[in-house]
């Protein structure tokens, strides 16, 4: 198993976001966190990149402990976490960005070639890569912030509500692009409130509800259930 | 009055070179820590100290005293980051309240060790450029503002073109994003104190030999110094240059033409007015004012 989450609980204060939270990653798959909002899923993501600290529970990376580890140690073993609202770097360059997800790499060549591949997959970044990254819509933002991911070369991809706030043809885009990623052989954590959408990318999901896991299953079982199709597809 | 004007240019070139370096200092601080450094101004002073302390009572030569001020200094910054900003990172309030605390021991400890009289360094030189009758530029002055010059610019080469300038700049515009990526709040934090406390201290050792050092020097400077980056915008190095000579200006005409206390009441109602329109300042950005 490529990521395990054993029994994971954060609390803010004395509010409890996620209790009890189980969740495992094999390598190569994508595996989707649904739920409302303020169900605990960005918390669980944040939980796993070191942002938040963990109440009980533990975490484990690639065979090894990783939940005491400071952010900056868990993206250097190979973890690139796509935040929740973008969070580019306003005020530096597309291309300081980008060379900012590599900020951890040594080896230069390489380091340019992913460059050039992210270039490749995104021309639009290509285009603007001397221009301010705060003067980029929504969606060229979000192209942004996942070829930034993709510079640190990650092992396993956290992503979270990559479609929020575009216009569904850009969801498209980034669907299709979530899609080819894994392709390519990197593990993703899906976090979406478009269950739609994460469902139909998705091998295996969990459903959060209130901090909780409520349900669990191969994506398109629980895309049949009666109970994801009431409360979260709308049908 | 041409040369009365170009004097008074000159004074304020002066004044805006030691004005800069203490702001940049602290707005990068501010950027990548998150928190107000209260103790800046003792930092110039500490700085002005070394001066007195190696180069007039030990007699080594100047250039070797303001090295050694500006590491002590930065130096002094590296403890302050690990003594009381990093255990109150979450709480900028108590890291306020901390530097509050240490700038009071900082100017006991200096009336201890050198008593409260005013300290006067002789001068290194007492060369002066003669441009015309009325308008003269003492080559300290101007080594001073070239010092100033230099050391900006290598600054601003530093967070442009190398690997952890751009880390520092990442982490000042969204640290958890920079985090993310890699970057270790520790290390860009005890980057961004230490270059910030030692243009603190290469301030203050630039400084000393023209002006009396004493424990409560820092005042003045650190007044300054807020005024400059509150009106540049409290995140942008930029603004804090700009606003530096702007207000060096504005301060030292004022003060040539009517006097001092009317050029601080204009400095801070130029701060209210900045305040009232652009409550970001002139060059801040929405997101982290």
């Amino acid at each position: 198993m490529l990521l395990e989450l054993r029994a994971v609980a954060v609390t803010y204060g004395k509010v409890s976001a996620i209790r009890d939270i189980s969740l495992k990653v094999p390598d190569g798959q994508i595996v989707t966190i649904i739920g409302s909002n303020g169900a605990g899923k960005t918390t669980t993501l944040r939980a796993i990149s070191g942002l938040t600290r963990l109440r009980e529970g533990e975490i484990h990376f690639a065979g090894e402990r990783i939940d005491h580890l400071d952010p900056d140690r868990i993206v250097a073993r190979g973890i690139a976490h796509v935040p929740e609202g973008r969070r580019i770097f306003p005020d530096l360059t597309v291309e300081e960005n980008l060379r900012t997800g590599a900020f951890l790499r040594r080896e230069r060549e390489t380091v340019e070639r992913d460059l050039d591949a992210v270039y490749d997959r995104f021309p639009l970044l290509l285009e603007r890569r001397t221009q301010l990254a705060k003067t980029m819509s929504g969606g060229e933002q979000q192209m942004l912030v996942i070829g930034r991911a993709l510079m640190a070369k990650p092992k396993l991809l956290l992503m979270d509500e990559p479609s929020m706030g575009l216009a569904p043809k850009i969801v498209e885009d980034i669907a299709k692009i979530i899609g080819e990623i894994n392709a390519q052989g990197v593990p993703v954590i899906l976090v979406e409130q478009n269950a739609e959408l994460a469902l139909e990318l998705a091998d295996y999901a969990y459903v959060l509800e209130t901090g909780s896991l409520a349900l669990e299953g191969p994506a398109d079982e629980l895309h049949d259930n009666e109970h994801v199709r009431a409360a979260y597809l709308g049908i | 009055m041409v040369e009365l004007l170009a004097q008074t240019g000159l004074n304020a070139l002066y004044a805006a070179s030691y004005t800069a370096l203490v702001a940049v200092g602290l707005v990068l601080i501010f950027g990548v820590m998150g928190v107000i450094n209260f103790a800046h101004g003792e930092l110039f002073m500490l700085g002005a100290y070394a001066i007195v302390a190696v180069y007039a009572d030990w007699n080594l030569p100047y250039l070797v005293a303001v090295a050694v001020g500006m590491a002590f200094v930065g130096i002094v910054g590296l403890g302050m980051e690990r003594a009381f900003f990093r255990p109150l990172r979450d709480n900028p309030l108590g890291g306020l309240v901390a530097s509050i605390g240490f700038l009071m021991i900082l100017q006991a400890l200096a009336s201890m060790g050198f008593g409260v009289r005013m300290e006067h360094v002789p001068p290194v030189t007492q060369d002066v450029i003669v441009i015309s009758e009325k308008v003269r530029l003492p080559v300290f002055r101007l080594a001073v503002i070239l010092a100033a010059v230099v050391l900006l610019a290598s600054l601003w080469a530093f967070l442009t073109k190398t690997r952890f300038g751009w880390a520092l700049r990442a982490s000042a515009q969204d640290p958890e994003a920079a985090a993310l990526q890699g970057i270790s709040i520790n290390q860009t934090a005890r980057i961004a104190m230490f270059i910030g406390a030692a243009l603190a201290g290469v301030a203050g050792a630039l400084t000393a030999p023209l002006i009396s050092v004493n424990p409560h020097m820092g005042h003045s400077v650190i007044v300054t110094a807020f005024i400059v980056i509150i009106v540049g915008g409290i995140g942008s190095l930029e603004g804090a240059v700009i606003v530096a000579v702007a207000y060096a200006f504005v301060h030292t005409f004022v003060t040539t033409f009517f006097d001092g206390v009317i050029a601080d009441i204009v400095g801070l109602l130029l701060m209210l007015v900045v305040l009232i329109v652009k409550p970001t300042g002139l060059f801040g950005s929405t997101d982290r004012a």
